[in-house]
Parts: structure tokens; C-alpha cells; sequence
């Protein structure tokens, strides 16, 4: 089972839609479950609600074979973090699905890094989904603590210094 | 200087600004911190007994939401006088960095992984007067003078 994902801030009807039509043009390999958000387009081939409470969220990700999404941070993080394999296809701005166009670099950066595979539109998906199948992220590393101790070293500078009554 | 008396202020919008927060804000949990952020579904998420402020969602296309979550984040600057903002973004946390600043507070301003290409729209608003000013990519570090890139967050 894929999960597909658009988070719950905005519509993103485009993705669902796409999705649904992978199924019309027999690329779609496996089944999806979707969370969908408050949407006008109802899909014909998989089954969607809404939203899910956090929990039922994290069940539906865990027992994903892979991820379909938009491009935001939460979920890439979440997909790196469970070693699951996640499509995007960010939201544009000149769909007025976000206020700006940070998803598009941001989605490109970490498919150049091999951590995720990236749909820029819904031609590009028919193509991607394929590869989704096969496809084994690259686990990302990161610093929070190096970035912490930074910061804390330049509060330890005004412990020192500032003159707090 | 004792650790309990610097007061630090951590603001970011909820979503990923905040996850993005956490997960560095957990190295300063033995200070004398208020956190600032955007919606009260997740400020429980921000651990027992942590004082939150919820100012509401704001952006750039809606100025009157702006002028609202501005007139908020004000009394909370003028309540808890903190000595030092540390931020994420977004709007909110611009908001709250500008009137720190304002009343003397030091800046710290961490950028969110989302931007790649060049620093948020309130990371350029509050470069000017951070005092330290962190981003999350190599490349723009080397774009932006005064910026630092130490690693990344996430």
C-alpha cells in the first residue's frame, strides 16, 4: 500500500488527481491510501479521507511500501527518519497552492542528494512512480547538536557579559 | 552570570519552523525560556510545564493578520522583556526578532532547511541586526555576508 500525503494546510488537488489518473493509465503498481485535506476532487480508484489524527497517521506511514507527497519538510523528514522511499510533487505558487516557491528548489536539492525522487509536474509522475518501486534513499545525517552547541557558546558569551537585572 | 537569568525567547510557526526548533531548543532546557509560536494545537508538543504563547498565523499577503500578530507579539516582548530571541521563522518570528531588538534583546536567527536557493524573506529582514545568524546549506552561507553555516538541523 502507498500512502499518499498533502498535509492539511492547504488543498492540493493536483497531486490527488495525478494519483488518481496513474491508476486510469495502469502505471500505478500498487494500492494508495490518502489523506487528502479538504478537497474538491474525489478520487475514483483509491480510498482517501480528509485528515488522521496523529496516531492512525503514523500507522498508515509505517505500513507504507512508499510515500506519495507534497514537497514539505515534515514529511521528508519523516520519510528519511522511517527509511521509507517518497515521491514529490511540490506545490507552486502559480497554482496558488502555497505562497511561495521554495518546495520546488527544495525538493530538486534532496533528489540531487539521493534522498527522495521528485515529480516537478503530473507528466513527470507517470515516469517517477516507476522508479519509486525500486527506488532506496540515501539516509541523510545531520548536526542539530553541533547547531545547538553554536548557539549555546554564544549564549554562554552573554551569560558573561550582559547585564540582566 | 548565573544560567537561570539570561531569559530566551524561542519562536517559530508551527509546522516545520517549530520541529526544526525543538530539536536544537532541547540543549537550553536548564535555562529560563518562553516559547512564541503560531497555532495551540501544537503547543503542547513543547513539554509540560513550558510557558507558551500562541500568536496566531500570519504572512506577508494578509496585512491586517500581520498588524494583529504584531500588536501581540508586542505585549509579550513588553511582558516577559527576554534578553535574547532565537528563531526559526517565520512572520512571527521576524516579528518577534524586530521588536527584541527593539528593547535590547540579542538575535539569533536560524534559518530553515526549506530555503535553499537564498534565506527566507524574514531571514533577510532580520539579518541586518542578528547577532548571530545561522543557515542550514553550505552555498548560502557564502551568499550572505555575516552568515554561518555550522551544519544541518535536519
Amino acid at each position: 500500500m502507498i500512502f499518499l500525503t498533502v498535509g492539511t494546510q492547504f488543498p492540493f488537488d493536483r497531486l490527488i488527481q495525478a494519483v488518481d489518473l496513474l491508476f486510469d493509465e495502469g502505471v500505478m503498481y500498487d494500492d494508495v491510501f490518502g489523506q487528502t485535506g479538504e478537497t474538491a476532487y474525489k478520487p475514483r480508484n483509491f480510498e482517501a479521507v480528509a485528515s488522521l489524527e496523529k496516531e492512525a497517521f503514523d500507522d498508515r506511514f509505517r505500513g507504507a511500501s512508499a510515500i506519495i507527497s507534497h514537497a514539505g519538510m515534515g514529511v521528508i523528514t519523516m520519510a528519511l527518519d522511517h527509511g521509507k522511499s517518497l515521491l514529490v510533487m511540490p506545490r507552486q505558487r502559480k497554482y496558488r497552492e502555497v505562497v511561495n516557491n521554495h518546495q520546488v528548489a527544495l525538493a530538486d536539492k534532496f533528489e540531487a542528494l539521493g534522498h527522495i525522487l521528485v515529480a516537478q509536474d503530473e507528466t513527470q509522475l507517470r515516469v517517477k512512480v516507476e522508479q519509486l518501486r525500486s527506488f532506496v534513499p540515501r539516509p541523510r545525517k545531520a548536526d542539530p547538536d553541533v547547531v545547538a552547541r553554536q548557539i549555546s557558546r554564544f549564549l554562554e558569551v552573554l551569560d558573561g557579559t550582559m547585564d540582566v537585572p | 552570570m548565573s544560567k537561570e537569568k539570561l531569559k530566551i525567547a524561542l519562536v517559530a510557526s508551527a509546522g516545520g519552523h517549530l520541529s526544526q526548533l525543538c530539536k536544537v531548543a532541547k540543549a537550553w532546557s536548564d535555562r529560563s525560556t518562553f516559547w512564541v509560536t503560531t497555532a495551540h494545537i501544537v503547543s503542547g508538543s513543547l513539554g509540560e510545564g513550558s510557558k507558551v504563547y500562541v500568536v496566531g498565523e500570519c504572512n506577508r499577503e494578509h496585512l491586517s493578520r500581520v498588524i494583529y500578530v504584531l500588536f501581540r507579539c508586542l505585549s509579550i516582548v513588553l511582558k516577559e522583556r527576554p534578553n535574547v530571541v532565537i528563531s526559526t521563522g517565520a512572520a512571527s518570528g521576524c516579528l518577534m526578532c524586530l521588536l527584541g531588538r527593539l528593547l535590547g534583546a540579542r538575535i539569533v536567527w536560524l534559518d530553515s532547511i526549506t530555503n535553499v536557493e537564498r534565506v527566507s524573506l524574514s531571514g533577510r529582514l532580520v539579518r541586518p541586526f542578528a547577532d548571530l545568524f545561522l543557515v542550514q546549506w553550505p552555498e548560502l552561507a557564502k551568499k550572505y555576508r555575516g552568515a554561518q553555516y555550522v551544519g544541518t538541523i535536519v
